[in-house]
This record gives C-alpha cells, structure tokens and sequence, in this order.
C-alpha cells in the first residue's frame, strides 16, 4: 500500500535535547570570563565559593561545589547564577555550563522548589516504581512547588520502590503514599517519618523474623 | 540467622551515637591509627598486601598491590576514597557511611599515611546529601581531635580530607573520571595509561579506593593481615558487604564471609522469594554483571570473585538483583540498557552510539515492531562495543544485555511474536527493504499494514 | 628547557620490521615509517594529549589482550603490531557503522565532500551497509554559530577536534560540549557566538561537514581549486598559508602547518581577509592628481610624474615603508633613494630610532630568540606588548609553552594583556613608561639600588614591585626569552634592554634570547635591507644617515624635505601624531603613494598613486623577526583595471620602482625580473650571501643557522634615570595606546568581518568610571583640547589612573590624541550599546563588496509536520 511521504513525521523526534536546534545569537557579544568589575555577585555568594576555592589545590575543583551555591541561591542555573559563579572562579560561562549540563542534579531550565526524584531503576521497577512514578507526576506535575523527576539508581534498593524528597530518602512507598508526601511537603512536616531510610536498621535487625 | 554475618564492619553497626567520635573511641576507634603512625609506612603496606584484600569498588584488584603501585618520593600524591555508589542495586557504602563514618575516616589516614598522601578526599555521590552531611560533621570532630590536619597525632604528618560531592553521573565512579570530575570537570574517562597511581588527580600520584576497601584497613590491621586472609577463600579474604534487593523477601546489606554458598544468600540472609513466586534470575554483582539464571547450579556456586568469573559473570560490587517468574526479561534488559545510555558519557563512539542503538531496539521491540533478527543485531552491537570502549561502562551494559539474549532468547522471541500480534503485525516477516529512511514506526503503521 | 632526546627503535608491523624514534605515537609512526595508514578522527596531537575517543585507531599489539588505540600507544622497541587482522577490520568496521548511525547522507550537498575524512575513512575501512534502521537524529541544519562559522550538528560525528581546541589551544573556553551521551552537542553558552581571535581553525579541525566557513561554503568544490603556497602577510608572525584559489581568485585561506612559524594555526584576521583582495575598492591603476582632483592615469605617466617629483627633490626626498612591502622592493627603493637621490631618510617602524650600535646588538645572532623558544624556553618575559593584537600565533604559543612545559610567563606592560591569566607574575606600569621599566629592571639585576628607585618611579611603579618581578624572571631558569615591540624602544631603552639580556647571560645560553615584535609586519627584512635612516644593507654604516619617522614628518611640515614616497603605508591611520603627519603631507610637494585603497592620506594628499599589490599576487621574500626568510609566491595574477586594457591594472612593485629608477636614469637599481632582485638582495646584505629561492623553499631558512655577523661586544651601559612622567591632575588619566587585532584596513574591506570592525573603546578602570559616573557600555569622549568618542569598557584588571583607547583603526582613532594626559567624559543620555567586542552592523566601506557578509544559508530550517 502506497504510503504518503507527507504524512510521515519525519523530523519529530529529533530535537528531545534543548540546544540541539538552537543557532547561536548574533546580537550578542561572545561570552568571556566574566569580569568582576561589572558582574554583580552578592557577597554572601562569593565569600561561600572563595571558601570552596581555599580547599582545594586548583580552583576548579570547587566549580561543581559553586554551582551547587548558586543553585539554590537562584532556583537553578540560570544564565546569570552560571555568570555569577564563573565571575568568581575565573572561568567562562561557558565551561560551566558544559560541566553542569554533564550531570543531572543541575538545572539548566527554571524548576521547582521542592526536588522530587523517583527511582526507576532495575530494583525499584521490580517492585512497582513505574507506577509511583506515574502517580506522583499525576499529583504534583505543574505545581511550581515540586520538581518530579524520574531518576536512576539512587542506592537505596533495599527500601524499593522509594524515593528522595529533597535529600531525604523514603520508602517503601506505595502509590498512596505520593499524596502523603504532596500533603506533608506542603504543610512543612516531616516526609514520611516511618518510612524514613535514615532511621532504618540494618538489615539483619530490621526484618524480625 | 546464618552464623557468619555481621562480623565486622557491620559489628555493632546499629549501636546509637556510633557515628560519632565519642562512641567510635569508646569502641577502640582510631587506636590503628595511632598505632599505624608509630609503623613504618612501608610495615603498613606489608599487612595489606599479606591480607590480600581485594577492592571492593568492582575491580576487584587487590589493593596492597594497588598500593605498592604508587611511586615514592616527595611530589603531591592524593588519596581518593570512592563513594560514588551509582550502580544499580548497590547501596553498601551508604549504610556504612551513614552508621560508621569514622571507620572511614581512619582508613583513609592511614591509607595515606601509607602511600604518602598529604591531601584526600572522598567523592561522594550528590544524591547522598545526608550522608555527606555526617561525614562533614565527622570529618570536623577528626579534625578537631587531631587525627586530621597538621601534624596528626604530634607527628610530622600532614593529612587533609576533604569530602567532596557529586552532582549525578553514574560515569563518576569510574575511577579516572572521578578525577576529571573532582577536578571540577565533566566527568569523563581518561585514557589508560598512565594509570591514577602514576599520573591521577592533578596530575599526580592517586590511590583511588572504594568505601568498603578502605574500611577494612583499620580492621586488617588490627588483625594483621595474615589473620585477616584466613576469612574467605584463598583468592578472595575477607568479608564482604551484599546489598540484595529486587523480588526477594529481606532486601538489604548483609555482611558474608567470601565464598558463602548462594543458596544460603539468597534463602537464608534475602529470605527467598517473594510469596507464591520463584527466582527466575540474578545479577550478581550489580547491574553491569552478566545476568545468571538461577539454576541449582548456580545456587550452589560459592560467592567469591573467582567461582563467579568462572560461572561467566562478577561479583562487582557485591550488589545481588534478583527476579522472579512474574518477571519479563525484555522489560529488565530494557531497564538495563535504558540506563547505561543514559549514563554513557559519550566520549568514545562505541559506547555513545551502541548504547542509544541498543535501546532503540529493545524500544522497538516492546512496540512490537521488530522481528527476531533484531536480537541478532543486537548481540553483535553488543560484541563490537564489548573491548573496544575507552573505559569498561561500554561493556557494563554490552554484558548484561547479551547475557540476557543468551539465557533467554527463546522468552525473548516468544514476547516479540505476541508484540507482533498485539500491535497488529501478524507473525515476524524477514526484515528487508524497510524503506529507503528507516522510520520504521510510521512507515508500518498497523492501519496501513491491515 | 631540554628539549627530548630521540632514540631509534625497531618495532614489527604486519610482519616487517620498522625503524623510528622511540616513543612516536603509534599512528604517526606507521604513516611516516612504514607507509601504513591507521585512520583516525580524535587524534590530533596539535590539539595536546592524545584522548582515545573515537576509537577508529584500534590496533592488536601483541601481549596485549584488548585492542588498544594506536593514537595513544607510544612506540617500543620490540613491540609487535597489527592492523590488519579479522579483529581489527571488525572493530574498524564497527566504528565506521558506529559514527555513521546519525551521520547524515547528504554527502551530495555537504561543503566537505570531496575533502572529508569520514568519506575517506568510510570507503577505506567502513562496512559498506548499515544494519541501522531507526530513525537518525535531525535538526535545523545549518544553524549560525558565530558571522564567520555554520554549524550543522548532524553532521558532528563528537571527535570533540573543536572544543578542546577552544580549550586546550585558544583557551578561550567559549566552545564547549554540553549535556552527555549520545545527547552531547557543541555549543556556546546562552546562544552567545563563538567570536575569538583564533575560531576559524576549528573550520580547520573538524573532520566532517559539521563546521564550516561561512564565506567559503558551496563557493568551490574541490576539483574546481587549486592549493597555492605562500605567507600571509598580514602581521608580523607571518604565518605559513595555502591558499584555495578558482578561477584566479583567493577563495578561502588554510593553515600550510609550519612548527617553527605558526605551529598550523592562523587567527581570523588571516584565515577571513583574504576577501579585500578582490573588493571593488580596490585601487587597480595609476592615480595622478591633476589640479586637485586625481584622475586614472597610463602607467607612464605615473612613473614620469613620480620620477619627475623624485629627481627635483633628490636628498630631499624621504620614503616610508611598511605593511607588505618586501625585502626586494624595500632594496630597490632604498638603493634609488640612497645611492641615485642621495637620500637615507628612510623610515619603518613607528618607534623612535636607536643608534646604530644597539640596532646592531639587538640583531646579534647570539642573542636572538627563535619562535619555538616561546614554547620551550624556561621563562617568557612580555615587555610592554600583547601578542595577541601584533603576533596573534605568538600568543597561542606562549600559552602552550605555559600549558604543556611549565614555561613561566611573566608580564610587564602598561595595559592588561590576553595572557596575564597565564603569567606566573605581572607588573603593571603607566602608559608610556617602558623606557623606565627597562631601566629599572636592568637596576634590580645588577642591584644597582640608585637607578633602581627612581627608574622604577619614573616608570610609574614602585622599586620593591620591579624587585620582585626582577627576581620572578630570575627564578625560572636560565633560558629567558624577551619579547619586546618595537615601539618601547624610545630614548635609552634599547641599551637598557641589552643590558638586562647581558645581566641573565642570555647570549651564551641556547634557546634563550631577544624576539623582537615589529610594528610593520616586515620590519626585521626592511631593516636588513637597509630600508633605514642609520644604516644600509647588512647594517652596514653609511656616511650621512637620515631622518627617523618624526623627524621626516617635521622635515616635510617645514619645507626641508620635499618629496615622500609611502610604500605601503598610511601615517595618517598607523602613525602616532596624525595632525603632525597631516601638515606634513599637506605641505610636501609631491606624495607618491602605494596603496591599495582610497585612504584619507591617498584621497586627500597622494599626487601620484600606484595601485598595490595584495600578498596573494606578490613574488619576494620577507623576513620573520626570528630571521627565518620566507618567500611570498604568487598565486594569483595581478587584477586588470576596469578599463580592461592590456598593461594597465597592478604591476609587480618591484617592477615599478625598477621603472621609475630606470626613468631617473639609475640603471644599477632597475631589473628585468623579481627574481634578479631578489638575488641581489642575497648578495648585498652579507649574512644573506648564498641563500637562494630555491633553498628558502617553502620553509624558509634562519640566516642565523648559516650565517653570523660580528657584533662589538661591550660592557653594559651606564644608564641615567629617565625623565619621570609628565604630572597629571585629580581629573586626569594617563593615555595608553594599543593597536587591536581587527584594526588593518583588510578588516575594513572584508565583508565578512565587517561585524568585528574595531570600533573605539575606552578602557578604564571602575573606580575612575565610578568617579565620572560612567557605566559600562556608555558613550564617553576622551581627550584634551581634541577629543574623540568611544563606547566606555570598564576592567578590573585595568590600574586606577590610565586609560587605554585603540590606535590604527578607521574612525575616532587615537593617534589624533597627542597629548599623554586626558580626561574623560560621559556623553549623551544613558548608555548605548554593552558591547564589549564591538559589532558593528554597517559596512565602514559604502557600496557592496562582491561576497555577501556571510553567505546566506541556502536550505531552510526544515518545518516540522
Ligand atoms: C562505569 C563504572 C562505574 C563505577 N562505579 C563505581 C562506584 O560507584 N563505586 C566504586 O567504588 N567503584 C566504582 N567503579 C570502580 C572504580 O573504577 C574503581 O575500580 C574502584 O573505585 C577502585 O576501588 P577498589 O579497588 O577499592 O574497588 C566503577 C567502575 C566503572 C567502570
Ligand atoms: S565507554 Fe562510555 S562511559 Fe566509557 S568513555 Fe566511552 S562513552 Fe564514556
Ligand atoms: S584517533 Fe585514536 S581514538 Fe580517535
């Protein structure tokens, strides 16, 4: 049967990575290393990462660190958090944004304020984690309040299918479990406290049997 | 409960306050390194190479060779603890970590002290916030007693560590990618030769070791290393701490001496499956070993670095996923491959392009959209990225995946043909001439195949 | 610094047995020792450490289980290699199916075609068939990556040849990779352009279509082009060019790899200007003014007229030369003026003049520092000049000296330079203090405290600060190389500047030495030639010396001269003083001019005009500051005039000095050939004798290497304290001058770079701004009594007190400034642009040059269904 070539999406899928499409603007100057005499830094920000910068041998080592400071002093990386923390390292805007782009705890688009990040590796999926994460994206998803993510591996199998609610580990969680969660983030409470990976016993004394 | 577990690192593990200094002291915390200091360098090198203690990171190379690797003299060297913990199912050092950071931190003093190291560092994974907090709080306490800075202990040696984060890339573990990102970089591997001891971290002389490994060398050297190489087997001492998890009634870490049965593993300590089901399969050693099925064969397999190889896969890190019959092995090789090409850096092309090949296949597969032959085009991208990476994560996902074809390809087979059916393709067509640009999605679309 | 010894070793590959030096990386010695390619793509050792990447190179060396990567495995003695076993097809094969996955097919339209090396490698090594039936990644193609470079990201084949040379070579840190895995794409930040000095070579680097020059795409393919070697005669590091020319016409410029030159690297300026020389601008037939109007002119006409003007003037007449004036016309036209006009008022650089005995000195072959030394040397010192606007590739050097041997580079200079971020110490002095740096420094080694204090002071610094910088230099090691422009050279600077190079033992130590920067790219061959007022060919004496630079310009302003020739030079725009240059020019009797375009000083002041030629259409020779005599071949013919009669357009200029001596009636300096000229120059300056065109090839070849001449050795010079600077007010600032990359008329002429046109800014730091409530970006006017505009650039590095404005540059130039202290103003409401490299939008040049900006980019973004 003859197919129609028109009706075929042929260049849908390509860009799923932002960047890829993007030509560069040529209204604007490039960018260099940033100089201190017209970037604004707040000192609080720049004493934080010239601390960083102290402890170790070459300076960046600590852009990683700076870019975790600048982070959550602006909600994600924006392009001025990136300046900012280039500024005082002495490094291009661009170095840091190809090095916050390489992980994934960076966020290079604006975000929400809480981090939820659902595992949906081998170990928790065994144990239902698609549909936690199907539920939680279902409760949360556009509230400005949360960012729901999928996520790899976070090491903690043991307590599958769980999940790290701004750094706090929980699990096992049910899917009822994700309006709980919604609820206690909302009202400032404590995740989950029974579910809590940090006040779990070791395995050999936590399973009484 | 099985006699032999719990027996070292994981003593006491639960005991309250053991994370901090006053209770580790209590405990005879940091008295090996007190007596280290007063050891010749070269007398501490000596009890590690007799433990034959093998790293605990994945490896498995044995860390007094390691050690004795690192050229003496007077330039800058560095210790690295590896506290990266990204593979799948693996979730050791975390509890470690979280319940015992001393241990840790005097492991890794005189592991320094025995290389020469006068700055370390442990390169924890971003997503351990919590712990990395403990371990700051643990480090500072170090510090303010003097076991960490100038002059420890009043002698004329200087050791720092600091303890650095992370921010999300399972590459990190790879020992020279560490180093790329610790030095602030986009973490990928480098070229070997030279090797971290040679030529690591700043260009300098680096001892990169797992958690694990270097918390065992407080333990070596309380024991002697000749006392310690009586645990386990001949090849492989020691104990070592698994993380089971998957179906499996009691996940979590276990200590094992080397060389305990698999049977008892997964029965005794992991409980058995879960209610109503049987083990189908395992990987085990984390999910870049080859998976095995769980065969009478293989439950009577000692768990120990050398009877794995011999079985055809690893003991890794010691990370034990297992799955039942309710399981399907195209969804698991899908995770699998899922995750490595979303983990592959993306350095060398092997790796880059085989792994997003992979699961475009294993895509296509659960769409129902592909034909046996795939599988044969999958093994073989598989052989052509397995040796030929520049760092082993290429074959970390070629391994499982393969393994996974071959034990169970006829299940395999079996799922592409009802896919088939499902999607409205009728039974598999030899795959030719699809089309002169691929798209095999919207080119064969069930409406117009019908 | 020692630089490696080699061994030869034997190694087997394919069963026969190779000889090489020990350590070569293992492709390199398969293709030059035993005529065997290994294919790569990463591999590119000018980018640094090999990386092992794309793993194309795979080889099966013996003993080793895996495969390892020939780009990466040093040679050994004994060492047993393969390449072309079943494993090692199979792996070739899997690569090539590998990068192909998403490379597109669209061979038939890519720019590369034809000269890719992914088409290359794919025929020789590849599998023939894809097995891969997904679908391909796409995106718009071809997106902007900077005015100059297209970028065409599916076409990337991640050999990461572009950002690591942003980062390892430019180091400019602006390319880079973002996101990981197959995902990973090359990029800028924020969608800022990728603009640097050097970003063309990436055109170069990239081993697919994915890169390409905007100015060049589908203009050729390559059967329609021929590769033409030369020099480009841009600037004074004189890099070694190919140029691709069709139909007679330069249509891209390449990198012709020269390690002891330019290490195969060319910096925009070079790689993109070659558009000027086909701009209708062009000047392309004799010029006479005839009442006040210049008119085109016979060629005879212009040479009786400028013969005519010539012969009245006799000693009275002065000739500057600069740009690409070569060692043959600068002889030709020298010897007229000396030996047939009685005339040595001959001028080059724009610095003053130094006496005989120290130009001798400072050519000393002892004490000359050769390129590569940059790179090897122990220690770098920057004196006053930044390698970057005068010697671009110099600077790429100093930094891979810094970045892969440890070199330590220190700086001292009025203004901040590009390399300060790499120096191991910078010392900053006032504008127009070197002379009594120089001193000062000379004071600190010989520990000479009296001269030291006020020397330093004078310089606008403090004792304590050269004292350290003093003691940096020493502390590297005993190889230092000075690099010094021309224009410090002022009063007693040159002797200082032996001094300090006698005091650290620099003519006795191997690869340590003076590289001098000339201010005219030919300035070391002009001088050789005896194009000087104190000297004649092979810095021979003379017996009546003539007038510098300024003194010419004076000379002309009060009638003791009469006639000045400019060969290739326009004081108006490259020399300090305008209003002094234009009295002169305006009083002189008769200007005669070689230039290529309608310049102010042609325009307003030219009697008679010769058209130029550009260095794509010169024979000659020039000479590199480190002595290396390199040849300019023609690669293209002369352009017609647009009357399109024959004889009229460019004529060689050798050819038309030799007619305007022959006219004169001096026949020892006319010759019937280029060559015959320049075998003359061979013969007449001594340490030439016995080079040839032939010798000098395509390489060049250091007179130093053959050839010595003596110099009088002395003991250092007592030096005085030089006069300290003029004082300076609260409101005032210190004026410094620096001439930017962009800022050559070739620029102005290139529609390409018309976006990076130097425009004028006024450097400052933020506390004078602050004080003058002046932000970033704004207009401000800087001057005293004369002012010009500029966009305000505030630095941090830039010290409180001076400010620094562009020189050589088309409009609002500095040299109009003639006072050293200024003030400065905000003008006008509020800021205008940000910029901090200044974009400008319309072409300085009215009227269309024949290449659009930037080609337009003729497929459309695919929509998306
Ligand atoms: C892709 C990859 C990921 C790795 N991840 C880890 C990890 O998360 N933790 C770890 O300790 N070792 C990891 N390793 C192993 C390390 O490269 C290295 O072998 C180990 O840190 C050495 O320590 P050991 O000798 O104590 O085992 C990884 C290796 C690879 C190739
Ligand atoms: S094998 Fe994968 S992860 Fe390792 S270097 Fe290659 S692309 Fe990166
Ligand atoms: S050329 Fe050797 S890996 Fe790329």
């Amino acid at each position: 049967m003859a197919i129609d070539p028109s009706k075929i999406k042929r260049y849908s899928h390509g860009s799923r990575v932002p960047g890829w499409d993007e030509a560069a603007d040529l209204s604007k100057d490039p960018s260099v290393v940033p100089d201190p005499a017209t970037t604004y830094v707040p000192d609080h920000v720049r004493e934080a990462i010239e601390t960083l910068m102290a402890k170790y041998p070459d300076v960046r080592s600590a852009a990683i660190p700076a870019m975790f400071i600048v982070q959550r002093e602006h909600g994600w990386l924006s392009p001025t958090a990136m300046e900012q923390a280039a500024c005082v390292l002495r490094l291009t805007p661009a170095y840091m944004v190809s090095v916050a782009s390489f992980y994934d705890m960076f966020e290079l688009t604006p975000k929400g304020k809480h981090d939820v990040y659902v595992c949906t590796n081998i170990s928790c999926s065994l144990l239902g984690a698609d549909g936690v994460y199907a539920r939680m994206k279902d409760e949360m998803e556009g509230d400005p309040d949360f960012n729901v993510r999928a996520f790899e591996c976070l090491g903690a199998c043991d307590i599958a299918p769980m999940a790290s609610v701004d750094g706090v580990y929980v699990g096992p969680l049910t899917e009822d479990d994700c309006a709980q969660i919604k609820a206690d983030i909302k009202e400032g409470r404590e995740v989950l406290p029974d579910k809590q990976l940090a006040k779990r016993k070791a395995a050999s004394k936590h399973w009484n049997r | 409960m099985p006699a032999n577990i719990d027996t070292i690192l994981f003593k006491d593990i639960d005991e309250p306050g053991l994370n901090t200094r006053e209770v580790y002291e209590r405990r005879g915390g940091y008295e090996m390194l007190r007596k280290a200091l007063k050891m010749e360098p070269s007398a501490v090198l000596d009890e590690m190479l007799a433990s034959g203690v093998r790293g605990r990171g994945g490896a498995g190379f044995a860390m007094g060779r390691k050690m004795s690797f690192i050229p003496k003299g007077t330039m800058d060297k560095y210790l690295v603890c590896n506290a990266d913990e990204s593979e799948p199912g693996t979730f050791k050092d975390r509890e470690l970590m979280q319940k015992n950071p001393h241990l840790l931190i005097e492991g890794i003093i005189i592991g320094a002290y025995c290389i020469g190291a006068s700055k370390s560092f442990i390169f924890i994974r971003g997503e351990y916030d919590y712990v990395a907090d403990i371990l700051d709080a643990a480090v500072a306490e170090a510090r303010a007693a003097g076991y960490l800075g100038e002059n420890i202990l009043g002698s004329d040696h200087t050791i720092d560590l600091v303890v650095h984060r992370g921010a999300g890339a399972y590459i990190c573990g790879e020992e020279t990618a560490l180093l790329d990102s610790l030095e602030g970089k986009r973490g990928n591997p480098r070229l070997k030769p030279p090797f971290p001891a040679v030529q690591g971290l700043y260009q300098g002389p680096t001892l990169i070791n797992n958690v694990e490994t270097l918390m065992n060398v407080p333990v070596i050297l309380n024991m002697g290393g000749a006392e310690y190489a009586k645990i386990g087997t001949e090849t492989s001492t020691g104990t070592k701490m698994i993380s089971i998890s998957g179906q499996i009634k009691y996940p979590g870490n276990y200590e094992i001496e080397l060389g305990m049965k698999t049977r008892d593993i997964l029965f005794d300590l992991g409980g058995g499956p879960l209610e109503g089901r049987t083990f189908k399969a395992w990987f085990p050693g984390g999910s870049s070993s080859p998976v095995m099925p769980l065969t009478e064969e293989v439950l009577e397999m000692p768990y120990d670095f050398d009877s794995i190889a011999k079985a055809g896969s690893m003991l890794g890190s010691g990370a034990i996923i297992v799955f039942d019959d309710s399981t399907s092995i195209v969804d698991v090789c899908y995770k699998t491959a899922h995750f490595y090409r979303h983990e592959s850096c993306g350095k060398c092309s092997p790796c880059r392009e085989g792994c997003n090949w992979t699961e475009k296949m294993l895509v296509r597969i659960k769409n129902g959209d592909a034909t046996p032959m795939d599988l044969d085009i999958i093994e073989s991208v598989c052989n052509q990225i397995m040796g030929n990476c520049l760092c082993v994560l290429g074959d970390a996902m070629a391994m499982p995946v393969s393994s996974m074809i071959k034990h169970f390809r006829p299940e395999f087979e079996a799922y592409i043909e009802a896919k088939r059916e499902e999607a409205g393709f009728g039974v598999a067509i030899p795959q030719t001439n699809r089309g002169a640009h691929a798209g095999p999605g919207p080119l064969l679309q069930p409406a117009q195949a019908a | 610094m020692p630089r490696p010894v080699v061994k030869e070793i034997t190694f087997t590959l394919d069963g026969r047995e190779i000889t090489a030096p020990e350590g070569m990386i293992l492709v390199d010695a398969a293709g030059k020792y035993g005529d065997t390619e290994i294919p790569v793509f990463c591999y590119e050792p000018k980018l640094g450490q090999p990386v092992g990447a794309c793993r194309m190179c795979l080889v099966e060396i013996e003993g080793i289980p895996k495969l390892q990567t020939g780009c990466s495995t040093p040679i050994r003695d004994g060492m047993v290699v393969h390449t072309q076993t079943q494993r090692v097809h199979d792996a070739q094969r899997a690569v090539v199916e590998f990068l192909l996955i998403n490379h597109p097919l669209d061979c038939p339209v890519c720019d590369k075609g034809g000269e890719c090396p992914l088409q290359d490698i794919t025929y020789g090594w590849g599998p023939g068939t894809s097995r891969f039936i997904e679908p391909k990644r796409h995106f718009k193609k071809p997106l902007e990556l900077s005015p100059l470079i297209a970028i065409d990201r599916e076409r990337c084949i991640l050999c990461y040849r572009c950002v690591r040379y942003s980062q390892e070579v430019a180091e400019d840190y602006q390319l880079v990779l973002q996101q990981r895995g197959a995902a990973s794409y090359v990029s800028t930040f924020d969608g800022h352009p990728y603009v640097a000095p050097f970003s063309g070579n990436i055109i170069e680097l990239c081993p697919v279509g994915a890169l390409t020059s905007r100015a060049y795409r589908f203009r050729a393919r390559p059967w329609d082009i021929e590769g033409a070697g030369t020099v480009c005669a841009g600037c004074t590091a004189q890099c070694n060019v190919e140029l691709t020319v069709r139909d007679e016409r330069v249509l891209r410029v390449l990198s012709r790899d020269h390690s002891e030159v330019d290490d195969g690297w060319l910096c925009d300026k070079g790689r993109f200007s070659y558009q000027a020389v086909h701009a209708e601008e062009r000047i392309t037939q004799p010029l006479v003014r005839e009442g006040a109007e210049l008119h085109p002119a016979s060629w005879e006409k212009a040479i009786e007229a400028a013969a005519a003007a010539l012969k009245k003037a006799g000693d009275r007449a002065a000739a500057l030369a600069g740009g690409t004036t070569t060692n043959e016309e600068a002889f030709l036209l020298s010897g007229l003026l000396r030996d047939k006009l009685g005339s040595s008022h001959l001028a080059t650089g724009v610095g003053g003049e130094q006496p005989l005995d120290v130009v001798r000195a400072l050519a000393d072959p002892k004490l000359q520092a050769t390129v590569p030394d940059l790179e090897f040397a122990h220690t770098v010192l920057l004196v006053d000049c930044d390698p970057i606007d005068e010697a671009p590739v110099w600077d790429l050097r100093i930094r891979k000296g810094v970045r892969r041997h440890g070199t330590k580079l220190v700086v001292a200079s009025a203004r901040p330079t590009a390399l300060d971020q790499n120096a191991a110490a910078t010392l900053r002095f006032a504008p127009g203090g070197a002379e009594g740096f120089l001193v000062a420094l000379d004071a600190a080694l010989s520990g000479d405290a009296g001269n030291l204090g006020g020397a330093a002071s004078a310089a606008g610094t403090n004792a304590t600060a050269i004292q350290e910088f003093a003691d940096a230099l020493r502390a590297g090691g005993e190889e230092v190389v000075i690099v010094y422009g021309d224009r410090a050279l002022r009063g007693s600077a040159g002797r200082a500047l032996l001094n300090i190079a006698s005091r650290l033992n620099l003519a006795n130590v191997a690869n340590a030495g003076l590289l001098e920067l000339p201010s005219t790219p030919n300035g070391r061959g002009l001088r050789e030639v005896g194009f000087a007022a104190g000297h004649g060919p092979g810095f021979s004496t003379i017996s009546a010396p003539g007038h510098g630079a300024e003194a010419i310009a004076s000379g002309l302003a009060s009638g003791d001269l009469h006639t000045v020739w400019l060969h290739h030079v326009d004081p108006l725009r490259n020399y300090p003083n305008r209003p002094a240059w234009e009295k002169a020019l305006g009083t002189a009797q008769t200007v005669i001019a070689v230039e290529s375009q309608l310049t102010d000083t042609v325009r307003e002041y030219a009697d008679v005009v010769f058209p130029a030629e550009a260095y794509p259409e010169k024979e000659g020779t020039i000479t590199h500051p480190d002595g290396r005599v390199q040849r300019l071949r023609q690669a293209i013919g002369h352009p017609r005039a647009a009357s399109d009669v024959p004889g009229s357009g460019v004529r060689a200029l050798w050819q038309v000095i030799s007619d305007v001596a022959r006219e004169l009636g001096h026949s020892a300096g006319t010759a019937i050939a280029g060559a015959v000229v320049s075998k003359r120059v061979f013969e007449a300056v001594p340490f030439y004798n016995g080079m040839t065109l032939d010798g000098i090839g395509g390489r060049g070849l250091r007179w130093q290497e053959h050839a010595t001449f003596e110099v009088e050795q002395s003991d250092p010079f007592v030096l005085a304290v030089p006069a300290s600077l003029p004082a300076k007010g609260e409101s005032e600032l210190r004026l410094g001058t620096f001439r930017p990359l962009w800022a050559h008329k070739d620029v102005d002429l290139s529609p390409a770079l018309q976006f990076i046109r130097a425009k004028q800014v006024v450097e400052l730091s933020k506390a004078d701004a602050d004080a003058r409530g002046i932000g970033e970006g704004d207009r401000v006017e800087i001057g005293n009594g004369t002012r010009i505009p500029g966009t305000a650039r505030i630095r941090a590095a830039i010290p409180a007190g001076s400010v620094f404005v562009a020189e050589g540059i088309a409009e609002h130039n500095a040299n109009v400034l003639t006072h050293g202290i200024v003030e400065v103003h905000r003008v006008g409401p509020g800021s205008t642009d940000a910029t901090s490299i200044p974009i400008q939008s319309t072409p300085a040049v009215e009227g269309r040059a024949e290449m659009p900006p930037s080609a337009g980019l003729p497929i459309p973004p695919r929509e998306v269904t």
